[in-house]
């Protein structure tokens, strides 16, 4: 079949994947492995490791602390990657219905995609400083107290939003790819029986990017749960109580404030079955839905 | 292909801000203010970080106070020299540099060797990469903590560029690509009986040039932006990034000492990097990213 393979030396096409796979072992599965097997032990600094078979986890299962972390993280995901999606969809709408200044609306609506994460936080935190910030007295003015520093729900919300500004980027670049490759036969048909603006959208549009929808909520996923700990760091550290502790953050501090290697190790473990159990669903689906994307 | 070809075509024409020939239906007029108000708002933080960093202090207190102020040179000059952002910022542009030419090579080679070789395993070996998507740093920074602490790498460049160089990101669109070159090309060469190196760098490299800029941005966004490894693992301020280097100026407009000024003149550095790279190059980022999802 394919007449690609126009080599076949082995010595040579080892020492080709050499670099990569070595990296890959030596960085990438051998410390994951470290992970699995420390996730065993009562290790922290200081003392020799002490076999303690499940009791990481069992620790895990009985702390509640760490569900309101889980429920927590899976809230925020869930409102990143709404809130990610929603935002974009509409924009990317608007960009793919205007004829003049569609290149100019595009780069400033996708150049987030670039923006650094702790440089987010910061002008975030700024911007919205309880007592600085040159949005606080707007927002004050519609008879909210603007108070996140204490109150929870309101942290929530700030990191949230933040996140959810920075992902936009990166989902118009692939939304208005898959909305330009809607053949324009099939818009015009829409318009001639009347289904136009947001109907057109939601009813025309979405279906047939699903697998490009289905690939950006996953990977807004990953994102809502890895992504953001710079936000989570530089804007809450976790706070108030708690508020926006999410489970990367929880990791962070439970390995490097408190040097719990054993329990943080555990920790380690759950999020990488979370990883899979995402990445696995992302393969199945767009397998399902693969001959849309035709 | 085809797609792909036509959305580079629309791509490129959206980009030059010509107007996309097919698009027969008639923009409503309220759909360029709405793109205004969402722009505006994408926008907005930017630029109030970007105009507070010209003035005296970080006082914005309204959204009357947003004027330029005076203090440009002085807030960027005592943020490069006097808070180290000059070495912050050189220390993340070696960082980056490194993985991205790093990753170049490794992943030009192991692509090279997946499509062009007739060995056994290949597509085994291609798994066995793709597989170490399941592990992004969160899964495994705790032992990869322990084990550059082993390998005495903390604190210099080696901790964080090495484990990076490895990717499958970049594996995956290489790939994707060479079988996209024509066969007839590859079977040409054969003919002629041109080695390896030759192949690689007469055939292979010229015929991906714009695939290789797009993912050397898309390399060099993502390891500019890292955060939470070099929080991690540099503790000496002369070896820090300058995301985190953002961190210590937060602390020190924590305890009061400096001025929100700084801060955003800190940000602004940070950000104009990937940033410029981005708008420059967005022709073959957005081609690449098209490759990416297939």
């Amino acid at each position: 079949m394919s007449t690609r393979e126009i080599f076949d030396s082995r010595i040579e096409s080892g020492l080709l994947l050499l670099p990569t796979l070595l990296v890959s072992i030596v960085f990438l599965y051998y410390p994951t492995a470290l992970a699995v097997r420390t996730s065993f032990f009562d290790s922290s600094f200081g003392q020799a490791d002490e076999f303690v078979g499940l009791e990481n986890y069992v620790t895990l299962l009985t702390d509640s602390g760490y569900h309101s972390s889980l429920l927590l993280s899976v809230l925020f995901a869930a409102v990143v990657v709404i809130g990610v999606i929603a935002v974009s969809l509409y924009l990317t709408f608007l960009i793919h219905e205007v004829d003049t200044g569609q290149g100019l609306y595009l780069i400033s609506v996708i150049w987030p995609y670039a923006l650094p994460p702790a440089v987010g936080a910061l002008v975030f935190l700024f911007i919205a400083h309880p007592t600085l910030g040159v949005l606080t007295g707007p927002i004050e003015a519609l008879g909210v107290d603007v108070d996140w520093f204490n109150n929870g729900p309101q942290a929530f919300v700030v990191v949230a939003l933040a996140a959810i500004w920075k992902q936009i980027g990166y989902n118009v670049i692939f939304m208005i790819a898959a909305m330009n490759n809607i053949p324009d036969t099939l818009t015009e048909t829409a318009e001639l029986d009347g289904v136009s603006g947001i109907r057109r959208l939601m009813s025309v549009y979405v279906p047939i990017m699903t697998p490009t929808l289905f690939f950006l909520v996953i990977i807004n996923t990953i994102y809502a749960f890895f992504g953001t700990f710079a936000f989570v760091d530089l804007l809450t550290s976790g706070g108030p109580s708690n508020a926006t502790n999410i489970l990367i953050f929880d990791l962070y501090r439970e390995g490097f404030s408190f040097f719990n290697f054993g329990v943080a190790s555990t920790k380690s473990v759950v999020l990488f079955l979370v990883v899979g159990v995402l990445m696995f669903v992302q393969f199945r689906v767009t397998d399902k839905y693969s001959y849309y994307g035709g | 292909m085809v797609q792909l070809l036509q959305y580079a075509k629309r791509q490129a024409n959206a980009l030059r801000g010509n107007q996309v020939t097919e698009t027969t239906h008639d923009a409503r007029p309220g759909t360029h203010l709405q793109l205004w108000f969402l722009v505006l708002l994408v926008v907005f933080p930017i630029v109030v970080a970007v105009i507070v960093s010209t003035k005296e202090t970080g006082v914005v207190t309204s959204l009357g106070d947003l004027l330029p102020g005076s203090y440009a040179v002085e807030n960027y000059r005592e943020a490069l020299v006097d808070y180290r952002f000059g070495r912050f910022m050189w220390n993340s542009l070696a960082m980056s540099l490194v993985i991205v030419v790093g990753k170049l090579i490794v992943s030009v080679f192991a692509a090279m060797a997946i499509v062009y070789y007739r060995v056994p395993y290949k597509d085994l070996v291609f798994l066995f990469i793709l597989f170490t998507l399941l592990l992004p740093v969160p899964v495994r920074f705790i032992p990869l903590f322990q084990l550059m602490n082993d390998l005495g790498w903390s604190n210099t460049i080696l901790a964080i560029t090495v484990p990076y160089i490895a990717s499958a990101t970049t594996v995956f669109i290489l790939r994707q690509h060479f079988l996209s070159i024509p066969t007839s090309i590859v079977e040409t060469a054969k003919i002629d009986g041109v080695g390896p190196l030759r192949f690689m760098l007469f055939v292979l490299l010229p015929m991906s040039k714009g695939v290789l800029v797009g993912v050397s941005i898309i390399m060099f966004v993502y390891a500019w932006n890292q955060y939470l490894w070099p929080l991690i693992i540099i503790d000496s301020e002369a070896n820090q990034v300058a995301q985190v280097g953002l961190q210590l100026l937060q602390g020190d407009v924590q305890g009061g000492q400096l001025s929100w000024s700084l801060v955003m003149a800190g940000s602004t550095l940070t950000l104009l990097p990937p940033l410029l790279l981005m708008i420059v190059f967005r022709k073959p980022l957005l081609e690449t990213f098209s490759i990416q999802q297939k």
